[in-house]
């Protein structure tokens, strides 16, 4: 009997489903131990710069400027696949979101969602923390407001600091903001994130985010808008118009019944992606150790 | 095609912006040193020029040695920064501040940490560890801060 070589494509479409599931949450996990603070080192960039300019000096090339600019080249060429892969707040939102949704599978309850017209509005919502957090550090006011970060909460757990007196606001508003990641999705990514507010209005080459084969869709057919964590309407092969608050979480790759959607540049690859996802997020840990987060 | 131009376009404006703030600043910087530079040069043209014959004296600069506060030598400290302690030394040379370098900080974040290091040179220029902490990287900063005050505590006199 002959016996059939190992490969990604031969599996059957629930099994592929579930190997993108556990490769994301390992990577996920990885990214979570070692990078955890990518996120707050690059958005430090972004502050460091609104400082300098308030105070007139000069803007150095400084640990904080690099990570800003690594993870934004890194962007513009992978789209967002740092916010869906490799952002430690984005993995904590998955891990919660995922949580509750067992915990009301378990009570048989229905989960509470947020209202889809809401959140098309709520979106915005994260240029102006962008623009609020960027006028405060310009007028030099933001390192008064030390106690109030639920940023600085989170990294001061996460590395297992606890002298929290002095932070009960970044506290409770980070409280409200798990509160809200169990209601929807990437609650904080789509409509409270500073640094997902650079990254939606940074251009994106095509090349390696995703789109779909327009023509073969089926009528009507909306399963990948349904299942995407910021209701994207995808774009069509070839379009330069990746929308910004496409996480490339690639949820949407295994929901589509005609397997119609894949990164544009991955033609030969179909039902491969998960080697594609390695090699991106290789090319990720080689961009942060190179930038030394 | 349209979108992606604009912020094609956009993140171009920004960095050029960014770069010429900071062609500006540096330009400014060299003509103001400049001018300082000039300024004392016809300082001592003119202090030449109204005393001749006397030597220049600009050297007899007052050296009073204050002997400082500190004890000469290697003073360490260590405190909490971050994630964890960080410890540094401290060289006192003739009372003064000489050199502060970190000698351990294993559960600082590096880019953290590098950001925080620039605390150092501030702290040996104002001879004295009260000095801001670096904003941005306040915790490391402070660890820093607070472990090279420990450190001269030992060695006040």
């Amino acid at each position: 009997m002959e016996r059939k070589k190992f490969h990604i494509g031969n599996l059957t479409a629930r099994h592929r489903k579930k190997l993108h599931i556990w490769l994301r949450a390992g990577i996920q996990l990885i990214c979570f131990l070692l990078f955890s603070s990518a996120f707050t080192a690059a958005f430090g960039g972004v502050k460091y710069i609104a400082v300098q300019l308030g105070a007139g000096e000069k803007v150095e090339w400084t640990g904080f400027t690099a990570a800003l600019s690594g993870l934004c080249g890194f962007t513009i060429v992978f789209g967002r696949f740092f916010c869906g892969f490799a952002c430690a707040f984005g993995s904590l939102g998955d891990f919660v979101h995922g949580v509750y949704c067992r915990i009301c599978r378990k009570c048989r309850k229905k989960p509470l969602k947020l209202n889809g017209k809401w959140c098309a509005g709520l979106s915005s919502l994260k240029y102006f923390v962008l623009a609020v957090i960027a006028v405060l550090c310009f007028l030099g006011v933001y390192p008064k407001l030390r106690g109030s970060s639920p940023w600085d909460v989170f990294s001061m757990i996460r590395g297992g600091n606890f002298r929290l007196a002095g932070y009960l606001p970044g506290l409770v508003i980070l409280l409200l903001i798990l509160a809200g990641m169990c209601v929807q999705e990437r609650f904080f990514c789509r409509f409270l994130c500073p640094m997902g507010a650079v990254f939606s209005m940074l251009p994106v080459l095509p090349v390696f985010s995703l789109s779909r084969n327009r023509e073969t869709c089926a009528p009507r057919c909306s399963a990948c808008t349904g299942r995407c964590p910021s209701d994207i309407q995808l774009p069509a092969d070839g379009s330069y118009e990746t929308p910004g608050d496409c996480f490339q979480c690639q949820k949407c790759v295994d929901t589509c019944p005609k397997q119609n959607i894949h990164c544009q540049g991955e033609e030969g690859l179909r039902g491969n992606e998960a080697w594609f996802t390695v090699v991106r997020s290789g090319i990720f840990i080689a961009v942060c150790i190179w930038i030394g987060i | 095609m349209k979108g992606f131009g604009i912020k094609a376009g956009s993140l171009l404006g920004v960095v050029c912006v960014l770069a010429g703030y900071d062609g500006v600043l540096a330009a400014r910087e060299k003509e103001d040193e400049i001018a300082r530079l000039n300024a004392r040069v016809e300082a001592m043209e003119e202090f030449l020029r109204s005393s001749p014959g006397t030597q220049a004296e600009g050297e007899t600069e007052e050296e009073a040695e204050t002997d400082g506060v500190y004890a000469d030598g290697e003073w360490e400290g260590e405190a909490r920064g971050f994630g964890g302690p960080v410890s540094v030394k401290v060289t006192v040379e003739g009372g003064k501040l000489a050199q502060i370098e970190v000698l351990s900080a294993e559960k600082e974040d590096q880019t953290y940490l590098s950001m925080a290091e620039a605390i150092l040179p501030a702290m040996l220029e104002a001879q004295s560890p009260e000095v801001d902490t670096i904003s941005g990287a306040t915790f490391s900063s402070q660890g820093l801060k607070d472990a090279a005050m420990q450190a001269l505590e030992k060695a006040e006199k």
